[in-house]
């Protein structure tokens, strides 16, 4: 190569693989951040191999990715073998434009179509979930299809067609005669249609997104269910185990590859042949077998053998054994089994919002024990008919629950709701860069000093809340005006805002890349425990704000109330509700938890003081600030308007 | 001698196009039969037609006296070396020869045993292990022979196996492929379009044309009496003149009435006259039977090829005598160099020079067009 | 080979031709049929045309406001910004498919496990990455301060979406272009050279027209995907730029399938007839 190629290969393999070091790094971080650098550590790499959950969407992912890939492989090769073989122009020509339109479809409108489709057989034949495994390995396989024929075909044009014809001259049926020799032949072809399928299988999340049901999450899922909470470095940890794995197996088949000669000599070539032979069959076969055992292996830790219940909550919103916390799901099978002396597994599945979480059940695609949406959710979900009325006689730890949490407007008679979490929206600002004196009440989110420095909302009700509060409007209202003076707060709020966030805010906050914004008030500790040194957050509550409460419910295609209603019993336990509200950081409605000592201690006096401040009034000032549900006409107007907001 | 092989009232048609019109064809054991025409003559169809890879839509064909005509390729005692060889990349010299032993199931020992004898014979000991793909073209077509050879089939069926060789390693193959059909004593069906490679190595040859046979015969029947003028023209250099039989023995054509050998025509028929250009001597204008004008003249080594313009005619004559261009010359034409044939659909379409060069690459075109199909 | 292998033929063929039909065209029709229906299943045109004339007034860099068609808009900005992705991946990947189709075989193939590698990295967790490197106190800037310079703002802004874009597709463009590019026979280079090209005639008028076939498909792979992500956006566009990818699960999280129907039914036949042209040109080309 010359001088100025070599250049200009480095830099484009330094744009490569930027971000591939960039994660390598972080996966080290000692703290949570993925922005600011605080020592190294091997804390996630521990953590990764202790959460539960994320390897299960690991091994979910391999599962879709090994028998997406397989099948295709196997029914596309076959598929190209039939093409090949056509005669007639005409069918040729349809095959091949068929074989087209997974490929030049936005995987977007795979998805959506897909979606549509199952969704609406499945209502067809009354199914009580129609997304599943099959579903996605469907759409996966589909969309994995024509990249194997595209890598077959030109093989079987390229190869000579007296090839088959010789070996059936020589005693071969056609069926032989294509295994024992076209097949070889092809072979390179399929290899790379197997690793290409296997690859986009593995890294897809578009057409999963749409396509995926009922507690089956893959890893692409799961992060993006993760954009409430936050991701954190133990996705890198994974990311730079995935790359080392892949990177010892690519240089161990190069190595392989190199041994055996290019050109055979014709002196000595017996010996170094037939060992290079037999060594490149052995690694074939352990490459194989490995494959295929791991399959079985997963397959069969994936079967279901006990009776399961299907969670279906935020992201990141369950105590789940990391960072040495006590493993609230894990908990529950060991406690269901010794109370009622059964076992019992938990499917526990994300979501990234109650819009997302809504979508899904509502589509009739999936199916659901026990779901946690929000207080305005429920309601809407309540009225209709999609929750089932608790039997609280099964939950007896209810008498736990303040009074100042019961009889809430989202359930006033307590039918179908057990709270869970609550919280309130509150301002994080950052004291090493905004005066102190701006502070107390929404305006400093449309300061103009602090232009460029503000965050705001990526999600419509929370943003328009914070106008309608600075503004004195109701959030709830029913008057489209309403609705308009708060876009136009927002419109003028727009050229301070530096960017519309969820997850993103912690990453920026913590950096210093921003110094406003407003956000729940939990989160505002996980962001505490990792900024920079220069940078000092602080938090305050204006005096108008979200109030909201997530609550768990058994929505109206549970397949198994009692044990459900176990699980919500378990969940208001001392041990793993603590355990919760400590992982979440939100406040809890449990007296188990807000009257324990030693809960009060593990947070500290500031986390105290944030997440219980006036304990007392709760309820009204819940029922004034919360979120009610809005007419579906309105919903649909105030997505138009957020749109409007977003174009601009 | 036995009949191997009988085609009887073949045709064929692809796409509604007809390649063998209604052709039948009996093939004796232990003799080397050719198949000869230009592209599209139908000879590569007849022969995947016994090979099995066609069928016939029409005709049967016979192995041994049995209808062969529905079983397929592999279990037909008819091996193929195909044109490209076919050789499988995948697997090395001795298990490409070794393939229809292990198809076969026959035992180790005998495989090393069977296999190590056909390398013998097509002298490649020694190759066993090598790639086939590391083989140069001669090496790789003996290799072909070897395995279609290591059955020992009834019938070896050659597809243009020397096509892609050059014409050096192609006159060694041609004594070797003699050699090797003499000494397994198994039927060769050669296929073939140059002529020269069919007259030196064939007990028969068939000259096929527009899907039907022109003519069977020994090389030197072909040679000598051709019966139309599309095989005199194909097999050789000819130049082909119309003319009228007055009586037997006597034939008037270029204006001149010539004494010949042939008899049995029609009282003032029309026929095709062939005259071969070795056959035809050169004299001093005013002795010859014919006189003309010397057009061109190239010297090929062995003799010169000139072209005479005789009453517009253009003829060829191979002389080893030097005459000039745009010299008056005389012909003398023997009565046993002039061949007498029927009138034919091909009477008038060859044998006048005029056209020498375009003729020439109509040739080569067509061969180019051959090889794109197949 | 012909008659009497029809069987297995129909038989290998029948699995893909099922699944084909089931999985691939009929989905077709069913978002044809969610667009041209309302929430009854009863027919309507009013989601199409809503895509067409629903309008938002925007306010201008310079404070004037003025009515626009949302849709259109959003449409014309995703094209907008896959288009200029795309461009600056053929740009940049054409150079890089052409090196290494003229390395060593063994550089080569060093070179395309190189590229192949980070497609094997979540995407979502790469384009995180980049959150990291391009934010306004990110590495980027750090270590442009460290060298004194003045550091950049590019997360928020067109330029980081279009890097998202870019960094996420670039390996779908070098690798047609680069098949098909080593493939080609060097000695064509050398004839036209021998016939006077100088080193840019030869890459306009032979290794251009002869690598178009790559060149276009790896157009379709950049161009496709581009147009319709709504994660890459969403991340390094700051939550400021509003796809089309976003407005259809914006519309499927809001519950609004129909709608996100009609505009996927949009966005797919306006794709099919720019790949149908596209296509076309392409076969034109070959043919001359």
């Amino acid at each position: 190569m010359k001088p100025a190629a070599k250049i200009y290969t480095a830099v484009i393999l330094l744009f490569l693989f930027a971000p591939i070091v960039i994660l390598l790094v972080f996966s080290f971080n000692a703290s949570k951040s993925l922005s600011v650098m605080s020592g190294s550590s091997l804390y996630w790499y521990r953590e990764l191999f202790r959460d539960a959950e994320t390897l299960g969407a690991v091994r979910n992912t391999l599962l879709l990715a090994i028998s997406a890939a397989l099948i295709s492989t196997v029914m596309g090769t076959a598929a190209a073998v039939g093409i090949h073989r056509l005669r007639s122009k005409y069918l040729r020509a349809a095959m091949d434009t068929v074989t087209n339109i997974p490929m030049i479809n936005p995987d977007i409108i795979t998805g959506i179509s897909l979606m549509l489709m199952f969704v609406f057989v499945g209502r067809l034949f009354g199914a009580a979930t129609s997304l599943n495994f099959a579903t996605i390995l469907i759409a996966h396989i589909t969309f994995c299809l024509p990249y194997v024929i595209l890598q077959v075909l030109p093989k079987l044009q390229q190869m000579d067609t007296s090839l088959p014809e010789a070996a059936m001259d020589l005693g071969c049926t056609p069926m032989r005669a294509f295994l024992k020799v076209e097949i070889p032949e092809i072979m390179p072809g399929i290899v790379t249609g197997l690793i290409m399928a296997f690859t986009l299988s593995l890294d897809d999340f578009v057409i999963s997104y749409f396509t995926s049901g009922n507690g089956f999450e893959t890893l692409p899922i799961r992060i993006y269910n993760m954009t409430k909470k936050t991701v954190t470095p133990k996705m890198y940890a994974l990311s730079t185990i995935i790359f080392f794995v892949i990177l010892a197996l690519l240089i161990m088949s190069n190595l392989i590859d190199t041994a055996a000669p290019v050109v055979e000599k014709p002196t000595r070539e017996r010996k170094i042949r037939t060992a290079a032979q037999k060594r490149r069959i052995r690694l074939a076969g352990a490459i194989g077998a490995v494959l295929a055992v791991s399959f079985i292996v997963v397959m069969i830790a994936g079967a279901p053998k006990k009776p399961v219940l299907n969670v279906y909550n935020w992201g990141e919103y369950i105590s789940d054994g990391s960072e040495d916390s006590f493993n609230a799901i894990k908990g529950f099978e060991t406690w269901y089994e010794e109370n009622y002396g059964s076992p019992v597994e938990i499917n526990y599945s994300t979501f990234a919002s109650n819009e997302d979480m809504y979508a899904k059940l509502s589509s009739g695609a999936v199916s659901y024990d026990v779901v946690i949406p929000s207080d305005y959710m429920i309601a809407r979900m309540a009225d209709e008919g999609m929750l089932l009325p608790l039997n609280f006689d099964n939950i007896p730890n209810y008498q736990y629950i303040g009074e100042n949490f019961r009889g809430l407007y989202y359930d006033p008679e307590d039918l179908y709701s057990v709270p869970y979490t609550y919280s309130f929206v509150g301002v994080i600002w950052d004291a090493n860069r905004v005066d102190e004196a701006d502070t107390g009440d929404w305006d400093l989110m449309w300061n103009s000093k602090y232009a460029g420095d503000i965050l705001q909302f990526n999600n419509s009700r929370d943003a328009f809340a914070t106008a309608q509060y600075k503004l004195g409007l109701d959030v709830n209202s029913a008057d489209r005006e309403d609705w308009n003076l708060a876009l136009q707060e927002l419109k003028l709020q727009q050229p301070l805002v530096k960017s519309y966030v969820m997850d993103e805010i912690y990453n920026m906050m913590e950096s210093g890349e921003a110094a406003i914004a407003a956000y729940y008030a939990g989160d505002y500790f996980t962001m505490l425990d990792a900024e920079a040194d220069d940078v000092d957050l602080r938090f305050y509550m204006p005096e108008q704000t979200n109030y909201f409460i997530d609550a768990m419910c058994i929505p109206s295609c549970c397949q198994n109330k009692e044990l459900a209603e176990a699980f919500i019993n378990y969940m208001l336990e001392e041990e793993p509700a603590i355990a919760n509200a400590e992982y979440i950081c939100y406040g809890c409605p449990n007296s188990l938890v807000y009257e324990s000592e030693e809960y009060a201690e593990d947070m500290g006096e500031e986390a105290m003081e944030i997440l219980y401040p006036d304990l007392e009034h709760f309820s009204e000032l819940y029922n004034s600030f919360a979120y009610r549900n809005l007419s579906p006409d309105m919903l649909g107007y105030v997505n138009s308007l957020w749109e409007e907001l977003k174009i601009n | 001698m036995r009949k191997i092989i009988e085609l009887k009232n073949i045709s064929k048609a692809f796409d509604g196009e007809t390649v063998l019109d209604h052709i039948s064809l009996d093939i004796y054991d232990n003799e080397f039969i050719t198949l000869l025409g230009p592209s599209g003559c139908g000879k590569t169809t007849t022969l995947r037609i016994i090979a099995g890879f066609e069928q016939p839509d029409e005709g049967d064909v016979l192995f041994l006296g049995e209808d062969i005509a529905s079983l397929p390729p592999h279990k037909r005692n008819v091996n193929t070396v195909f044109q490209r060889y076919a050789l499988f990349p995948h697997l090395n010299v001795f298990e490409n020869i070794a393939f229809p032993l292990r198809e076969k199931h026959v035992p180790h020992e005998e495989i090393n045993g069977k296999v190590e004898e056909m390398l013998k014979l097509v002298a490649l000991t020694g190759f066993e292990k090598r790639s086939v793909t590391s083989l140069s073209g001669g090496q790789q077509q003996r290799v072909a022979i070897a395995r279609a050879l290591v059955g020992h089939p009834k019938v070896l069926l050659l597809d243009e196996p020397l096509a892609a060789l050059d014409l050096k390693l192609r006159k060694d193959m041609q004594q070797e492929l003699k050699g090797i059909q003499k000494a397994t004593g198994i039927t060769f069906v050669f296929v073939t379009h140059d002529q020269e490679e069919a007259l030196s190595m064939s007990d028969t040859v068939v000259v096929m044309s527009e899907g039907k046979i022109q003519q069977i015969g020994t090389p030197i029947d072909i040679y000598n009496e051709p019966q139309n003028a599309f095989v005199a023209d194909f097999i050789g250099e000819s130049n082909i003149l119309n003319g009228v039989m007055i009586e037997d023995q006597k034939v008037r054509f270029s204006g001149h009435v010539f004494d010949c050998v042939d008899g049995g025509f029609g009282k003032n028929e029309a026929v095709d006259v062939v005259v071969r250009p070795e056959d035809v001597d050169i004299v001093p204008e005013e002795k010859g039977h014919l006189r003309g004008v010397v057009s061109s003249v190239t010297f090929l080594g062995v003799h010169y090829e000139i072209i005479v313009d005789i009453n517009n005619f253009k003829w060829m004559i191979q002389t080893t005598d030097f005459v000039d261009v745009d010299e008056h010359i005389g012909l003398y034409i023997e009565p046993d160099a002039i061949h007498i044939m029927k009138k034919s659909k091909y009477s008038g379409m060859f044998g006048d020079y005029s056209s020498f060069s375009n003729e020439f690459d109509e040739l080569s075109d067509a061969e180019a067009v051959e090889d794109e199909s197949l | 080979m012909k008659k009497n292998n029809t069987l297995l033929q129909r038989l290998v063929i029948a699995p893909y031709s099922f699944w084909a039909l089931l999985f691939i065209v009929v989905p077709l029709f069913f978002v044809a049929y969610y667009a041209f229906t309302d929430s009854g299943f009863h027919f309507t045109t009013e989601n199409i045309t809503r895509f067409f004339t629903a309008r938002s007034s925007i306010t201008g860099d310079d404070g004037t406001v003025r009515e626009v068609y949302t849709y259109l808009l959003i449409f014309w900005r995703s094209l907008k910004l896959a288009l200029i992705s795309t461009v600056i991946c053929l740009l940049l990947g054409y150079p890089i498919a052409y090196i290494l189709s003229r390395a060593s075989d063994r550089t080569q193939k060093i070179l395309i496990t190189l590229i192949m590698i980070p497609m094997w990295m979540n995407f979502l967790i790469r384009t995180y990455a980049w959150m990291t490197i391009l934010q306004d106190t990110g590495i980027l800037n750090g270590l442009l301060k460290s060298v004194g310079l003045r550091p950049l703002h590019i997360i928020g802004t067109e330029t980081a979406v279009v890097i998202g874009m870019v960094y996420d597709y670039f390996p779908y463009m070098i690798l047609p272009i680069y098949s098909v590019m080593a493939k080609m026979d060097i000695k064509l280079l050398e004839a036209a050279r021998d016939l006077g090209c100088n080193s840019f005639g030869v890459l306009r008028r032979v290794i251009f027209p002869l690598s178009l076939p790559g060149v276009i498909s790896g157009i379709t792979m950049v161009l496709i995907p581009s147009i319709s992500t709504f994660y890459i956006s969403q991340k390094l566009g700051n939550g400021k730029f509003y796809l089309i990818g976003d407005a259809i699960e914006g519309q499927y999280v809001a519950n609004n399938l129909h709608f996100a129907a009609a505009i996927a039914f949009i966005l797919m036949i306006v794709l099919l007839v720019c790949m149908a042209f596209m296509q076309r040109y392409a076969n034109s080309k070959a043919v001359a």
